[in-house]
């Protein structure tokens, strides 16, 4: 249920204002202020986390948020690099193995990079732009590489065939890789991408390790999972799942090309597979004071004990993350099809008791009101509806939900039917977790409480998405959760409520658009309304239309309660340095250091 | 595995008594041994409690699924001594939801004896009817059970289980037989009962073989005895003793195994609620409400032990030989 | 001699062919898809098909089975151009969510199962072994009641509460080191961290069995001193001690080596409660979380066969051991 519980696609955003000056002409970079670098370098720095091993460290494939970060300070190298540094100036873009931001022309369709010269390899050889160009080909290799973002295949000016892939095959099968040498050209250090309409924001997607170079003699495919090359100011000398990554030095790194990299630790390691009651314990104990929680966060019982300690004071974090947590409404036909009852299933939940059980309003969310976060900018707004509606009672309206329920009765005879019927009931989706497990029992105990029924289908955890986002396997509501790419709602409308968007969990290209609020709207007129705004060069309509789709989504409960995630940070009292990196929503880990 | 050791150490058929029959030389012995009847005194009483959980919750008046949320404080942490423990609560309260423990605990025992009740009577009668088979006819047949046997007890049983539990459980489901725990219990009592009749089988066997050698069977045979009347009423007779004893001491081995394999994630699930599955959530907060742990815990340790005394008591009472 | 051990190896090599084939059969059956589960989040069908090629999905099963058995004694190549590896012999297959060769992730659990079964293995021996001999030895005294009620809670306990207990008492003792659970430590290297390691696992699995050995022991050790050569001895005017260690214990241990060997046989699999309980990932816990996390269908396939060829090849051991031991099992 937790985006990091779950460790899906969780995705970055930032939360700036001015983000909406998108093409940025010729930033220039700040050094960064080094004058007490000298006293934070050396020591070793041990993240900790509860899972097996990264999602993913190939960088074509990384698409986990904090992953992100992390991977992008010791490892990797981008073109472009969000800004070191705590507050709003964290949502600047800085030249990273480009000489500027970015160079744009052709009315938004054509962007140029060009490379910095004497950067290296670990191994010693000096970067290419054909690496980049390489590096890019991968995204194209779906069927090796899995799970990374796909804004290349969505952007790059690269025919689509007729199921709606692109016609480059990637690198390995090189089918149609004509295509893409025309899309991608290189020219002397100076890379340009052709795209397929005008994206004002590309450079931002510059900033992910997807579009980071990869040698092509050193590519594995899916063993690059486990061994990819270091441009940064670390490279790995062990990584095994389950048990720990170790980074050292690369000599082969210099700083004097970087200016976003501070490097100050000899040796940063992760280690996995620390059990959830050992992790907590090293941090209300401070038994191992270089260490620096990664991921996942507390139990709920010891989140508490943790921030109520002075003993732990200056040890801990409590941000406002840039998530929104929902429970996703799979509208085909024969499931969640009738608004009445999505709507009953609403009002009905105990949304307190529910957020208790992971955190509660302190540590794990609060109810929002819109599937976009706040912190995307502009294109938030509160809708109407939904939590402001006089009949919400946040600790479940059992009386109200079962007049929406009989309404039901009327519009979807069906639906309510089988909804009120034990041996159906609805199917809900629920990650196999503690956390999972109990959330059903809670909602089990609200629902029935309206007089509705529900089934649940515990999926193990690392199967979950996979599972609800096939349409075949999906049962009738499922969780999800997301976090927008940046400072953009193309970055959650499209991907979360188009049928190309990739993380689509409502199904709602099945939407009759019958038993709606507004009969007028259904499926296509919704995807041409969404698809148009995509292109829209115009930033304010562009938001104020994101707003009005943002309200039919709350109006259909397509995302049932949305929660804004409030995200929290722990370390030990050796380390040094700690801050909130915004556009990230991680630690801000270039600044840690061991004291 | 202790199951098996412990069915190791049952012996022949014990040489008769003239004056009294086995039965009440057994009882008798039984009645003898106060800390096996005790025991069995303890077990009967969880026993009648687990199917009786409607009547005896309602007459605490607390379920197994009503959450009282308010009761819990700081992180999910039941409010007050010992995990909420009150006058309403007597074993106090699920951390995080707030369900009552006491009624959770009585139903989730209603799963767990109904699992180790189920495979234990299922596997027994399994041995007992491919043992007598195999035996009486022979042959190719007795040589493909043997065979059948040796193959099954060649695969790692807790392995085979947690690696079918979820699979096999989709497929129950997408028969339409049962639906989610409905699917896991049957999976769980279906796999267990595969891997643990043959030890069963082999020891039936080898029983009827050496019974059937006997010269009281040799007798009804020359009165013209049919094969069935020789072994309903000649060799199943001899062979009841030896079933109780392994349904006894299979008994709490069968009941730790569902709670163990609800405690590692692979068994019943919330929200149903069985021991194993509150003591693996108890493990998330043994530090902040050990009573949560130790009740559940202590539950399972007296109950396996009180069958584990009585089990021990009913094979001595039916060995002649175990009085050493 | 030979005649007996080539067919009793002949079987076991029988046995193992035919475990594989069932065990393909059971997974292979099962409403499962591994191309499904490695796709990914933005799974197309086209990705699908990819996949399933890829992991040799889109043959009929018997020709995956085939390519399997290949695979072990050949090694097997996955994928097609750039992105192509190879598994060297002996292949039990490719694990996705490890990137790594099924019988790497499977060697690199297996020291902690080894280490956890000899350790518990050595401890509940003796443990078992000297506890049977001193109740037998004393005999309806208070030393043996304590014995017998030892043996009744340590086989009543059940072992994931003994766990749970054990790994409080040391949690709160401080004896683990959070941040290196679940690291390998060499016995060479660092004996005493390794002993700290695994002293607390150890002692979780050893209780159960040591109280099960304890009876076996008490049991034979008691049966064997009504034998008549036994009775022989003491007319002679053996000394009991004597009679204990030079005549009993051959006669009365020698049936423990059936039960040692495949109680220890059965544990090289993994441990699967102790493992994970203590969080050490050994072929107990690796496969645990293969299907609690990613039913990761090559992984537990390898780890269920490689948990499979213990018990047969100590099924085999102790065969062979009692055939040397006892001629005339040879013959029979």
């Amino acid at each position: 249920m937790a985006i990091r519980q779950l460790r899906s696609s969780k995705v970055r955003l930032i939360a700036s204002l001015s983000a909406v000056a998108l093409v940025a002409t010729g930033m220039v970079a700040t050094t960064a202020s080094s004058a007490s670098a000298a006293s934070h370098t050396g020591g070793t720095l041990i993240y900790v986390t509860n899972a097996d091993s990264f999602a993913h460290a190939d960088p074509t494939r990384v698409y986990t948020g904090e992953d992100i970060a992390f991977l992008n300070t010791y490892l990797f190298r981008t073109l472009l690099s969000y800004n070191p540094t705590v507050g709003q100036a964290g949502f600047q873009l800085k030249p990273d193995l480009a000489t500027d931001t970015g160079r744009v022309s052709d009315g938004g369709k054509t962007w140029a990079f060009t490379l910095k010269s004497g950067i290296k390899w670990q191994d010693g050889s000096a970067l290419t732009c054909e690496d980049e160009k390489y590096g890019v080909s991968r995204a194209f290799a779906t069927d090796v590489l899995t799970d990374g973002p796909t804004y290349a295949i969505q952007y790059l000016n690269i025919p689509k065939d007729a199921d709606g892939s692109s016609s480059y095959k990637g690198p390995y099968k090189k089918t149609g890789q004509a295509l893409f040498d025309k899309a991608v050209v290189c020219s002397g250090n100076t890379i340009t991408f052709h795209l397929n309409a005008p994206i004002g924001d590309f450079n931002y997607f510059a900033t992910y390790p997807a579009m980071s170079p990869v040698k092509a003699k050193a590519d594995t495919g899916d063993k690059y999972d486990m061994n990819p090359m270091a441009l940064g100011p670390y490279k790995i000398q062990t990584y095994k799942s389950g048990a720990e990554m170790i980074l050292v030095r690369n000599p082969n790194w210099s700083a004097a090309t970087d200016s976003v990299r501070t490097a100050y630790p000899d040796q940063v390691t992760m280690r996995f597979s620390i059990s959830e009651d050992v992790r907590d314990q090293i941090f209300l104990k401070d038994s191992t004071p270089n260490a620096v929680n990664y991921d996942q966060v507390m139990q709920p019982a010891n989140q508490a004990a943790f921030f109520n300690s002075s003993a732990s004071a200056g040890r801990g974090m409590n941000v406002t993350g840039p998530y929104t947590r929902y429970y996703a409404t799979n509208v085909t036909p024969g499931h969640m099809d009738c608004l009445d009852v999505r709507k009953a299933v609403f009002f009905a939940i105990n949304n307190k008791a529910l957020i208790d059980l992971a955190g509660g309003v302190r540590f794990y969310g609060k109810l929002g009101d819109s599937v976009i976060n706040p912190l995307a900018g502009i294109d938030y707004a509160p809708t109407h509806g939904g939590i402001h509606d006089s009949n919400f009672n946040i600790a479940g309206n059992a009386t109200y939900a079962k007049t929406v329920l009989a309404d039901a009765m009327t519009t979807c005879p069906d639906t309510y039917a089988r909804v009120t019927d034990p041996k159906k009931g609805i199917a809900w989706d629920v990650a196999n977790t503690a956390t999972g497990q109990k959330a059903a029992t809670l909602i089990k105990s609200a629902l029935n409480a309206a007089g509705i029924q529900v089934n649940f289908n515990f999926i193990p955890s690392a199967q979950y998405y996979p599972t609800v986002q096939n349409p075949a396997k999906q049962g009738d509501i499922s969780t999800a959760g997301w976090g927008a790419d940046w400072a953009n709602a193309s970055t959650v409308i499209p991907p979360l409520f188009i049928k190309e968007g990739g993380f689509n969990e409502n199904q709602n290209w099945n939407w009759t658009g019958k038993t709606t609020a507004d009969p007028g709207i259904g499926y296509d007129a919704w995807h041409s309304r969404v698809v148009a705004n995509m292109g829209q060069t115009d930033r304010a309509k562009q938001s104020a239309e994101w707003k009005a789709l943002a309200q039919i989504v709350t109006d259909e409960y397509w995302a049932i309660r949305p929660l804004f995630s409030i995200e929290q940070e722990y370390w030990g009292s050796k380390v040094g340095g700690a801050s909130f990196w915004l556009p990230q929503g991680a630690l801000l880990f270039p600044a840690l250091y061991v004291k | 595995m202790t199951i098996i050791y412990l069915m190791t150490a049952i012996a022949e058929p014990r040489k008769e008594l003239a004056q009294r029959s086995p039965r009440q030389i057994a009882w008798m012995r039984l009645k003898r041994n106060k800390v096996s009847m005790v025991a069995a005194g303890v077990a009967l009483f969880f026993v009648l409690i687990a199917f009786l959980a409607p009547l005896v919750t309602k007459i605490f008046n607390v379920d197994n699924t009503t959450v009282y949320p308010n009761v819990l404080g700081d992180g999910g942490v039941p409010k007050g001594f010992g995990g909420g423990i009150s006058w309403h609560h007597p074993f106090g309260l699920e951390p995080g939801v707030g369900r009552d423990l006491f009624g959770l605990l009585i139903y989730g025992s209603r799963i767990s004896f109904s699992i180790a009740i189920l495979t234990s009577i299922a596997f027994v009668a399994i041995g007992l009817f491919l043992g007598i088979s195999a035996a009486f006819i022979g042959g190719l047949l007795d040589n493909t059970l043997g065979r059948l046997a040796d193959f099954l007890l060649a695969f790692p049983t807790t392995f085979m289980y947690v690696a079918l539990a979820y699979p096999l459980s989709l497929r129950v489901e997408a028969m339409g037989l049962a639906h989610h725990n409905g699917a896991r219990i049957i999976v769980m009592v279906s796999v267990l009962v595969v891997f643990s009749w043959p030890g069963f089988f082999r020891v039936v066997r080898s029983q009827v073989l050496s019974i059937r050698e006997k010269e009281f069977i040799l007798a009804a045979r020359t009165q013209g005895a049919s094969n069935m009347r020789i072994i309903f009423k000649e060799i199943l007779p001899n062979l009841w003793p030896l079933a109780i004893v392994y349904l006894s001491i299979s008994l709490p081995g069968y009941l730790a195994a569902e709670a163990v394999f609800s405690f590692l994630g692979v068994g019943v699930q919330a929200p149903g609620s069985t021991w194993g599955l509150v003591l693996n959530d108890a493990t998330n907060f043994w530090q902040r409400d050990p009573a949560y742990l130790a009740i559940p815990a202590g539950m399972v340790i007296i109950v396996v032990l009180a069958l584990n005394l009585f089990g021990d008591g009913l094979r001595d009472a039916l060995d002649s030989k175990s009085d050493r | 001699m030979f005649k007996y051990v080539s067919r009793r190896l002949a079987y076991a090599i029988f046995l193992l062919f035919l475990l594989s084939i069932v065990v393909y059969l059971i997974f292979g059956l099962l409403p499962i898809d591994p191309a499904r589960i490695s796709c990914g989040v933005h799974c197309s069908p086209a990705t699908v098909l990819g996949n399933r090629h890829r992991l040799g999905l889109d043959v009929p099963l018997y020709e995956q089975w085939w390519r399997f058995i290949c695979g072990i004694f050949a090694g097997r190549t996955y994928g097609d151009g750039a992105a192509q590896f190879t598994c060297p012999a002996p292949s039990l297959g490719y694990s996705f969510p490890h990137n790594e060769c099924v019988t790497n992730v499977i060697a690199g659990a297996f020291p902690f199962t080894l280490s956890l079964a000899i350790g518990a293995f050595i401890l509940w021996m003796t443990i078992g072994v000297s506890f049977g001999i001193i109740a037998a030895r004393f005999r309806g005294t208070f030393i043996d009641k304590a014995a017998t009620a030892f043996v009744l809670i340590g086989s009543s306990l059940p072992t994931f509460i003994v766990g749970l207990l054990v790994y409080i008492a040391a949690f709160l003792m401080h004896w683990i080191d959070p941040i290196s659970q679940g690291l390998w430590v060499s016995p060479f290297s660092d004996p005493f961290g390794f002993f700290k390691n695994f002293i607390f696992p150890w002692i979780t699995l050893a209780l159960a069995f040591a109280a099960i050995y304890t009876r076996l022991t008490r049991g034979n050790v008691i049966e064997t001193s009504s034998e008549d050569f036994i009775r022989t001895a003491r007319a002679k005017g053996v000394s009991e001690r004597r009679i204990l260690i030079k005549h009993n214990l051959r006669t009365s241990l020698a049936p423990l080596v059936t039960n040692a060997g495949l109680d220890f046989g059965g544990l090289l699999g993994g441990a699967i409660i102790t493992e994970s309980i203590f969080q050490l990932p050994g072929l107990g816990m690796i496969s645990l979380k293969a299907v609690l996390h990613d039913y990761d269908l090559p992984l537990i396939m390898g780890t269920t066969l490689v948990a499979a060829t213990f018990i047969i090849l100590f099924n085999l051991i102790v065969d062979l051991a009692y055939a040397y031991l006892d001629p005339r099992v040879r013959i029979a």
